[in-house]
C-alpha cells in the first residue's frame, strides 16, 4: 500500500471523537485567565484515590509499591493509586514523539492541509487514550493495584484511569484551542508543580509514619512544619530534631526542598541568558534594534523528551521483570511506597537518596543517567530546534519578511550567522538543563529536580504569552485592577 | 536512511549534526555549546531580582491557590476512604 | 581570444542559487510541523497539540466539558461512599 499514511490510522475514530469547539471570537484577558485557573484547580483537586481498591497507600505486598514515584512530579502525576494514575505522561509523550516523528519526515503529514492536521491531531489524541488504557491494564496485570482482583474491580479501575484521562486531554484541548494561555499541558504542569512545593514546604496533612519509624507517630508533610513540630515534639532532642527535618526520607526534607529552590533560582537566572543579534531594518536607516537568541532555546522540552525515553524504559523493564515473574527478585519496596529496581535494572532509575542509596546499591546510575539525560535532552534540542517553526531558516524568512536585516551582514548570509547563533543555543540549552536535572536528581529528589525545570521553563514561555496578551487587551482588565500587579499570574 | 534524508532536510549545517549523532564529535559539540554560554550577555544582579521577586511571588501565590484546593482533599478522603 | 566562458563565475552561481531555491521551495511544501507551516501549534519552547477543530468529531462546548468533569469527579466520590456503605472492596 503505497499510499498508506500513518495519519490515516485516525480517521474511522474521527466521527466518535470528541472535539472542543474553537472560540467563535478571541476570549478577553479574563475569562483566559478564568478558564486556564478553574482547569488547573480542577485537576489538582481531581486526585481522588480510586474507588474500588485498597488504598491506604501502606503495603505489605512489594509488588504494590511504587514503580513510578520519580515521574510523578514532571509528568503532574497524582499521588500513587489516585485516579491520576498517569497524570499527563500518555498526552505528553504521545504528543512530543509524534510530533518530533512528524518533523522528522518519518510520519507523512502535510501540515499544510487542513485535513491532515486535524487528521494528525486526533492521531495524537488516539494514541493517548490508548496508552492510558493500556497502561492502567499493565498495571493492573502486574498486581499493582492489588492481586486477586474481580472482575469488577478491574472494569471500575480502566473506568476511573481512562475517562479521567479522557477528560484530561479534554481540559488540555480547552487551553489549547486559545480559551486559556498558551498550552495546556504547560499550565497544567506549572500549576500542578507550585501546589506541590508548597505542600512539600508548607503542608499541614499529618501522615502516619509508625510502618517506617516505628511507634505511633504522625508527621506533617510539610519540611517546614516537620522542622517546628520536631522542635516542639518531645519526641527528639533538639539537635536531633533539626536532624530529622534535614534527612528524613520518607517524606520531604529541609535539603530537599532547599535544593529544589535552588535549581529554580538557577534556572531563573538561565533563562535570562541570551545572544543579542543586532538588526536593523532594511526601509529606515540608523535604528537598530536587538533580536535576543535564548540560551535555553527550546525550554523545558528537551527535559521532557529525556524523561519520556526514561519512563518507556523503566516501564518497559518492569513490564519484563513482571511477565518472567523476577519482580519479586530484581524489586525491592522501600519505606513502603517505593518500588525500587536492583541492578542491572535501575541504570536509569533515579535514587531515592543521595547516600547511601546511590552509592551502596546503584553507583553505575552515578555515571549512565547524567549521560543518558544529557545525550537525549541535547540531541532533542537540536532536533526540536529545526522543526519547530524557529530554526534559522524559518527565522531567516520572518526577517525577510519584515525586512529586517542583521546590521553588517549581507541579506543572504543571514540564514548562515542565525545557524551560527541559534545551534549553539540549542545545543548550551540542552546541556545545562540536562546537567541540572541529572545533578539534582543524583542528589535524590525522585523527579523534583526535572519537575521544578519543566515548571520554570514553562511558567517563563507563559508568562511572555500572558504578557503580550495583557498589552494587547490594552490593559482593561478588572482582574488586575483588583489584584494589582499585571502579569504576575505565572 | 530516513534519518539521513530528514536530518538532510532539516537543517542547513546537516553534516555538522550527522557527525555529532554518530558520536563522531562531540567534543567539538560541547565546545560550541560552552562557547555559546560564555559570550551570552547575563542578567545584571539588579534585573535578575527583579526576576526572580515577579516569578517567585507568582510561583508561589498560585502554589498556595493550588494547595488550598488539595487541603479540602484531607477531609474528603478521611470521609470516603 | 577565447569567447568561451569560463568555469565557475556568474553562470555557476546563478546555478547554484536556482538549485538552492528549488531546494527550498520543496521543503517548503512539507513543513515540519504546524507551526512551521504558519497555523500555530508547538513552538520552539511550547508543547501544544491542538490547533484545528476536526470537522466532523462531536463537537463540545466547553463549559460542558469542565461540569462533565466535575460530575465524573462526583461518580467516583460516589463509587467511594457505596464502597464504604457496603463494607467490601467490591
Amino acid at each position: 500500500m503505497a499510499g498508506f499514511r500513518i495519519i490515516e490510522l485516525a480517521a474511522p475514530f474521527l466521527p466518535i471523537m470528541p472535539e472542543i469547539e474553537l472560540p467563535y471570537d478571541k476570549l478577553p484577558f479574563d475569562d483566559k485567565v478564568v478558564y486556564t485557573i478553574l482547569i488547573g484547580l480542577f485537576y489538582i483537586f481531581s486526585q481522588l484515590p480510586i474507588a474500588g481498591i485498597n488504598t491506604n497507600g501502606i503495603t505489605s505486598n512489594a509488588i504494590e509499591g511504587d514503580p513510578l514515584y520519580y515521574l510523578r512530579g514532571i509528568f503532574a502525576m497524582g499521588p500513587s493509586k489516585t485516579i491520576l494514575e498517569f497524570g499527563l505522561f500518555p498526552i505528553v509523550s504521545s504528543t512530543l514523539i509524534l510530533q518530533l516523528l512528524a518533523g522528522m519526515k518519518l510520519i507523512k503529514v502535510n501540515f499544510k492541509n487542513s485535513q491532515d492536521r486535524q487528521l494528525f491531531q486526533s492521531l495524537t489524541k488516539i494514541v493517548s487514550v490508548f496508552l492510558y488504557i493500556i497502561l492502567t491494564n499493565i498495571f493492573i496485570a502486574t498486581g499493582y493495584f492489588g492481586a486477586n482482583l474481580s472482575l469488577l474491580s478491574i472494569l471500575l479501575i480502566n473506568f476511573q484511569i481512562v475517562s479521567m484521562g479522557i477528560f484530561t486531554i479534554l481540559l488540555v484541548e480547552i487551553i489549547d484551542k486559545s480559551y486559556g494561555f498558551g498550552s495546556g499541558i504547560m499550565c497544567i504542569t506549572v500549576m500542578n508543580t507550585a501546589t506541590n512545593f508548597v505542600d512539600n514546604v508548607f503542608g499541614v496533612a499529618s501522615i502516619n509514619v509508625d510502618t517506617v519509624v516505628g511507634g505511633n507517630y504522625t508527621e506533617s508533610r510539610g519540611a517546614f512544619i516537620n522542622l517546628t513540630q520536631n522542635l516542639r515534639s518531645s519526641r527528639f532532642s533538639l539537635i536531633g530534631g533539626i536532624v530529622s527535618a534535614f534527612t528524613r526520607d520518607y517524606l520531604p526534607n529541609l535539603t530537599h526542598v532547599s535544593i529544589v529552590a535552588l535549581i529554580f533560582f538557577i534556572v531563573c537566572y538561565w533563562q535570562n541568558y541570551n545572544m543579542e543579534v543586532t538588526i536593523r531594518s532594511t526601509r529606515t536607516r540608523n535604528i537598530n534594534n536587538v533580536y535576543p537568541i535564548r540560551m535555553l532555546y527550546t525550554g523545558g522540552l528537551s527535559i521532557y523528551f529525556s524523561f519520556i525515553l526514561i519512563a518507556l524504559i523503566n516501564i518497559s523493564i518492569y513490564v519484563f521483570l513482571n511477565i518472567t515473574h523476577l519482580s519479586n527478585k530484581y524489586y525491592v519496596l522501600e519505606n513502603n511506597t517505593l518500588l525500587i529496581p536492583k541492578f542491572p535494572f535501575n541504570l536509569l532509575t533515579p535514587p531515592k537518596a543521595f547516600y547511601p542509596d546511590l552509592f551502596t546499591k546503584q553507583i553505575l546510575t552515578l555515571l549512565i543517567l547524567p549521560i543518558f539525560i544529557i545525550i537525549t535532552s541535547c540531541w532533542f534540542s537540536l532536533q526540536w530546534m529545526n522543526i519547530s517553526g524557529a530554526s534559522p531558516k524559518d527565522i531567516a524568512l520572518q526577517f525577510k519578511e519584515q525586512s529586517i536585516t542583521i546590521a553588517g551582514k549581507r541579506e543572504q548570509a543571514i540564514k548562515q550567522e542565525l545557524n551560527n547563533k541559534i545551534r549553539p543555543a540549542a545545543i548550551a540549552g540542552g546541556l545545562v538543563l540536562g546537567g541540572i536535572v541529572s545533578l539534582g536528581e543524583l542528589l535524590g529528589l525522585k523527579g523534583d529536580a526535572a519537575g521544578i525545570v519543566v515548571a520554570v521553563t514553562s511558567g517563563f514561555a507563559l508568562l511572555e504569552l500572558v504578557t503580550i496578551e495583557y498589552q494587547q487587551s490594552g490593559g482593561k482588565s478588572a482582574l488586575t485592577q483588583i489584584l494589582g500587579a499585571p502579569g504576575g499570574k505565572y | 536512511m530516513a534519518k539521513s534524508t530528514s536530518s538532510a532536510s532539516a537543517g542547513n549545517n546537516n553534516t555538522n549534526v550527522e557527525k555529532i549523532v554518530s558520536g563522531e564529535a562531540p567534543l567539538e559539540f560541547v565546545k560550541e555549546g560552552v562557547s555559546f554560554i560564555s559570550k551570552c550577555k547575563k542578567p545584571n544582579q539588579k534585573e535578575y531580582m527583579k526576576i526572580i521577586r515577579a516569578v517567585g511571588i507568582g510561583f508561589v501565590g498560585i502554589g498556595i491557590i493550588g494547595y488550598a484546593i488539595k487541603l479540602i482533599h484531607i477531609p474528603i478522603r478521611y470521609l470516603i476512604v | 581570444m577565447s569567447t568561451a566562458v569560463p568555469p565557475g563565475g556568474q553562470r555557476t552561481l546563478q546555478k547554484r542559487r536556482q538549485a538552492q531555491n528549488a531546494k527550498e521551495n520543496k521543503l517548503k511544501q512539507t513543513p515540519t510541523s504546524a507551526r512551521a507551516a504558519g497555523f500555530g501549534g508547538s513552538s520552539n519552547n511550547i508543547l501544544k497539540i491542538f490547533t484545528d477543530e476536526a470537522s466532523n468529531g462531536l463537537r463540545v462546548d466547553p463549559l460542558a466539558v469542565l461540569f462533565l468533569a466535575v460530575g465524573f469527579i462526583f461518580s467516583v466520590v460516589a463509587l467511594h461512599v457505596i464502597a464504604k456503605m457496603t463494607g467490601k472492596l467490591f
